[in-house]
């Protein structure tokens, strides 16, 4: 390792990468401030950063106008049902189109891959009117089934299974393993990286979805986060609420934000894939 | 109609596996495959109101309740609802939290229309009421006001009088308001004005260079309130100053754009760019007046507690000012009711009845009153504690005296009131031309009325 | 065997992608208010609506300056970021992962805290600007800056996600054509613009689809900080309001969803022929 000049070092290297993290981390720390705030620095032409007196009760009173517990269960809920049959079926469609010989396939490929580009909000009227013909508002599976079918995920593991060596699985084929067994044994194992990608894309997806339970969810025990966050702020009364409404910002982004800490490098290097790999 | 009774609430229904046949051939097709479907029709059947039977109807065990708890009124509505738990044991009343705004109530529960879980009371506001009677969504609820013992002559009569439509009555007064003009003390002090009101729209534009001269760091003297939620109804208030309104009394002929109309709103766009003594707030003027960073501001009654509570002068509430017409009435009432959805059981209904009655009492009434600044809706409801912990409270009370029934145009026409509150953003915030505004809301009102309330009438 | 495999994920992009496209065209042809059992039919009076309105126009405007703005300022200040952060310190790494995590997190809460730093009265900023003398812009109530306020939140919540796909193609472009280049004396200007940039396409191509794509569907923010959508109402946001807002106009929303999927359509193609020149996945 060569020495380096650790002045130039700290002006040319390190100035860009404080200035790009406090960028993102004032706005945060602000919000987490604010959250301890009362009425009165709240409502103040002043800048208040640091509260005094730092005050709790605006997360008791998020939590007394929200079920936050509740929200936190149906998000969970939501999420791992979602993105665990997203990330199943994204697997059994891929191998699909690259192992198993079929006509058409390309077609099936491409009508597959054309979702990606159909954002969901714009069949959001006749969904609405189909899962709620179907009895699906206020239900999980109304919340979760009309974003199951999944281009993205499907189109990121035909990738990497295009990639796994042909000779390990024609291998395979001669030992006479059938399909389900040679897509559990070999392909899923060696694509593990790729998987866990999908998985954790679908994750953050899924959990921060917001559209689509807010039409599809009146009750509010039935609420994800998002949609239950956006009930804190009161329209008629909104003296104190800025200070009760980063309270449950806090609490709706602080556990992601942990997550993210804990798994950054699998979620940055998987969502970067893609991008490299071209 | 069949398909409302199996449930079903597309009208694409029946017809759209003959659709899927059809799309192929062309729009032609489709506008005919539409128009033979039972659920595609050019008209709608007429509504004479039928009262909901109770005969042998026995009150439901538990019933929900979907509010936007305005003026903060959450902890005060379970309050009432734990009281009214233990005066009796057979109806258990949850309180959800539907929505934030009286819009995302009325989001969730027209959606809830198309097969979700309804509530069996719900909280809306003065503009949506008449879209569900339309839209057929609540009952009328005169039946159950007899069968349950409400006293419909002991509520204030403007606030019901709000209500009712076609014979019968559609809600009950709950948090009810007016606009009131508020105002920071300390700043009238110091710019040496009588600790009043102004009396007319005229005397406060001649006080507004005082107050600016005479406090400095105020942004402006005056903070109209933000346009979303407030400008289809307290500038009904400078429409009625001048002579004129969204709406002629009591009719649908749409008059914004008549001279007197267009006059007054023409004031309020001078005041903001040619006086400069006014701003328009950007979320909640009451807090840019608790905030000290305007002298005056219109608010809700609603918001009186709320602008107490943190304000750290002294508050005055008055009357809303007059214009050069008129002085009296030049108030509009306005909050919110409660009533019943029509596609729950009987029972449901019963109950929530019998929860209205108590949620409206004169006591639970002042008891909300007193945690929100919205107005005892009960004229027996004793008041004097109330103007005691807060004497602003008693000028919410007796303006109500001199209320005038809000414009057609803007509680009966879907959609209206943001209508009304876009074309004011576009005078007041980017500075458009009065008239042609004006022009083109009437436009856009009367398509409104001719599309969608003119077939259901 | 396909099919049993394929078969489920297939179902339900026909059920839940391709079948709404369709049913999208007829219920635009509808007078139809969302929940109502009865709905008349107008044949095309919706389309005509929309398009002799203003707010075609309007919608159309936004869309279009929202998706560019966003876009191209989330793209380029992401290369600037890439070029700070692709350093070999230690911090490096944290900086990377600071600078991406607002990109997971839910734009409903994003929306909520930066509305009150831009609150004009008790807003941050505000009392920021002034300190200085100044005095806020009015972004709530002025529609251009409205789209403004939408338009940087929106870049520095993804910001981090070009940010950090850019830094990964920096990386992977081979340090001996970097070094050659070095010796040939070009200097670090020239080295960029002639041979990383270069070198860079396919990942700008990937990010620019990519982008454009989630510019399109963005409705979080602008929802939670402009709930009116004065301003700010894309086709996205106006499908949304028009069936959901306060409206209830079930076959209008479907007409501009209609209209939204025609311009997809467009690009889709559009972006497709590129793909298959640019860029070798298929």
């Amino acid at each position: 390792m060569p020495r380096l000049n650790l002045g130039a070092t700290l002006a040319g290297d390190y100035l860009p990468l404080i200035l790009a993290t406090l960028v993102v981390v004032l706005p945060l720390a602000y919000m987490v401030l604010s959250s301890f705030k009362s009425p009165a620095d709240v409502i103040t032409q002043k800048l208040v950063v640091f509260p005094s007196p730092l005050r709790a009760a605006n997360y008791a009173d998020a939590a007394r106008t929200v079920p936050f517990p509740r929200l936190f269960l149906n998000s969970a809920v939501v999420t791992s049902i979602g993105a665990g049959i997203k990330v199943l079926l994204a697997i059994l469609t891929a191998y699909a189109l690259v192992f198993v010989r079929f006509p058409g396939r390309r077609y099936v490929f491409w009508a597959i891959l054309a979702t990606m580009m159909v954002p969901a909000q714009v069949s959001l009227v006749p969904n609405y009117v189909f899962i709620s013909q179907l009895g699906g508002q206020d239900t999980f599976w109304g919340i979760i089934l009309p974003g199951l079918g999944t281009g993205f995920g499907t189109f990121l593991l035909r990738q990497s299974f295009l990639t796994l060596p042909v000779s390990v699985l024609e291998a395979a084929e001669i030992d006479g393993a059938r399909h389900w067994r040679r897509l559990w044994r070999i392909v899923v194992p060696m694509s593990a990286p790729s998987i866990a990608t999908v998985a954790l894309v679908n994750i953050v997806f899924e959990w921060n979805d917001y559209l689509w339970p807010l039409v599809i969810v009146s009750k509010p025990d039935m609420m994800t986060l998002p949609v239950g966050l956006t009930l804190l702020s009161n329209s008629e009364n909104s003296a104190a609420s800025y200070g009760v409404v980063m309270a449950g910002t806090v609490m709706v982004l602080l556990p992601v934000l942990l997550v993210f800490t804990a798994l950054q490098r699998h979620i940055v290097t998987g969502l970067t894939q893609g991008g490299v790999k071209a | 109609m069949s398909l409302q009774e199996s449930g079903v609430d597309s009208p694409a229904g029946i017809d759209r596996r003959r659709f899927l046949g059809l799309a192929a051939a062309g729009l032609s097709a489709v506008a005919l495959a539409a128009c033979s479907g039972p659920a595609t029709s050019a008209t709608s059947s007429s509504k004479t109101p039928g009262q909901v039977d109770l005969s042998g109807v026995k009150p439901a065990g538990k019933i929900t309740w979907w509010s936007n708890n305005p003026g903060s009124s959450q902890a005060v509505s379970q309050q009432i609802i734990d009281a009214f738990h233990r005066s009796q044991s057979a109806i258990r009343v949850e309180l959800v939290t539907a929505g934030a705004s009286y819009e995302d109530i009325a989001q969730k529960f027209q959606a809830a229309q198309a097969g979700g879980s309804l509530p069996d009371l719900v909280v809306f506001s003065d503009v949506w009421w008449f879209r569900y009677y339309m839209l057929d969504s609540i009952i009328p609820l005169d039946s159950l006001i007899s069968a349950v013992g409400i006293d419909t002559s002991d509520y204030r009569d403007q606030l019901l009088a709000d209500y009712q439509y076609a014979g019968a009555t559609w809600a009950i007064p709950w948090a009810r308001s007016t606009p009131l003009f508020y105002w920071n003390k300390a700043h009238w002090a110091a710019a040496g004005l009588p600790d009043r009101a102004p009396k007319t729209w005229d005397e406060f534009a001649e006080w507004a260079p005082r107050l600016n001269a005479a406090n400095h760091g105020i942004q402006h003297a005056f903070q109209l309130p933000a346009l979303a939620g407030y400008a289809g109804w307290s500038f009904q208030n400078n429409l009625w100053g001048w002579g004129g309104g969204w709406s002629a009394k009591d009719s649908f002929d749409i008059t914004c754009d008549s001279p007197r109309s267009v006059a007054a709103l023409q004031f309020l766009q001078d005041a903001v760019y040619k006086g400069k003594w006014s701003g328009v707030a950007s979320k909640d003027s009451t807090n840019d007046l608790s905030a000290g960073a305007v002298s005056a501001t219109i608010g809700s009654t609603g918001s009186l507690v709320g602008i107490l509570k943190v304000a750290k002068f002294e508050v005055g509430a008055g009357f809303l000012p007059g214009g050069p017409e008129a002085t009296s009435p030049v108030c509009p009432t306005g909050g919110a009711g409660v009533g019943i959805p029509k596609k729950i059981p009987r029972e449901n209904q019963l109950a929530a009845a019998t929860f209205i009655k108590f949620l409206t009492s004169p006591e639970n009434t002042l008891l909300f009153a007193q945690a929100t600044g919205y107005m005892p809706v009960r004229k027996s409801a004793k008041t004097a504690s109330l103007v005691a912990k807060a004497p602003q409270s008693q000028v919410a009370i007796d303006q109500l005296a001199v209320t005038r029934a809000q414009d057609w145009a803007r509680v009966f026409l879907p959609g209206g009131d943001q209508e009304m509150a876009g074309a004011c953003a576009n005078i007041l915030t980017q500075r458009g031309d009065v008239g042609g505004q004006m022009n083109a809301l009437k436009k856009t009102l009367e398509t409104i009325y001719t599309t969608q309330v003119k077939p259901h009438l | 065997m396909f099919l049993a495999f394929a078969a489920p994920n297939v179902a339900l992009i026909v059920i839940f992608t391709y079948r709404p496209l369709i049913l999208n065209i007829y219920y635009s042809t509808l007078n139809w208010t969302l929940g109502a059992p009865t709905a008349q039919a107008v044949g095309l009076r919706n389309y005509v609506t929309f398009f002799t309105s203003s707010e075609a126009r309007q919608v159309l405007t936004t869309t279009a300056v929202f998706t560019v703005a966003t876009v191209g300022l989330s793209m380029g200040l992401g290369l600037l970021v890439a070029l700070g952060l692709n350093r070999k310190v230690p911090g490096a790494g944290f900086a990377q992962a600071t600078v991406f995590s607002p990109f997971v997190l839910s734009g409903v809460g994003v929306g909520l805290a930066w509305q009150y730093l831009f609150d004009p009265t008790v807003g941050a900023l505000g009392a920021i600007l002034r300190q200085v003398g100044l005095s806020s812009p009015q972004w709530f109530n002025n529609p251009s800056l409205s789209l403004v306020m939408v338009i940087l939140v929106y870049v520095w919540k993804n910001l981090g996600y070009a940010a950090v796909i850019y830094l990964a193609g920096l990386q992977s472009v081979s340090r001996d054509v970097l070094e050659a280049a070095a010796i040939d004396g070009a200097n670090r200007r020239r080295t960029l613009i002639s041979i990383t940039l270069p070198l860079l396409s396919p990942t700008t191509f990937f990010l620019m689809v990519t982008s454009i794509l989630n510019s399109l569907q963005a409705f979080d923010l602008i929802r939670v900080m402009t709930p009116l959508g004065r301003g700010t109402t894309t086709l996205i946001y106006d499908a949304y309001l028009q069936a959901f807002g306060g409206y209830n106009q079930a076959g209008y929303s479907a007409t501009i969803s209609t209209v939204l999927f025609a311009i997809l359509v467009i690009l889709t193609l559009i972006q497709l022929v590129l793909l298959e020149r640019r860029v070798h996945y298929l």
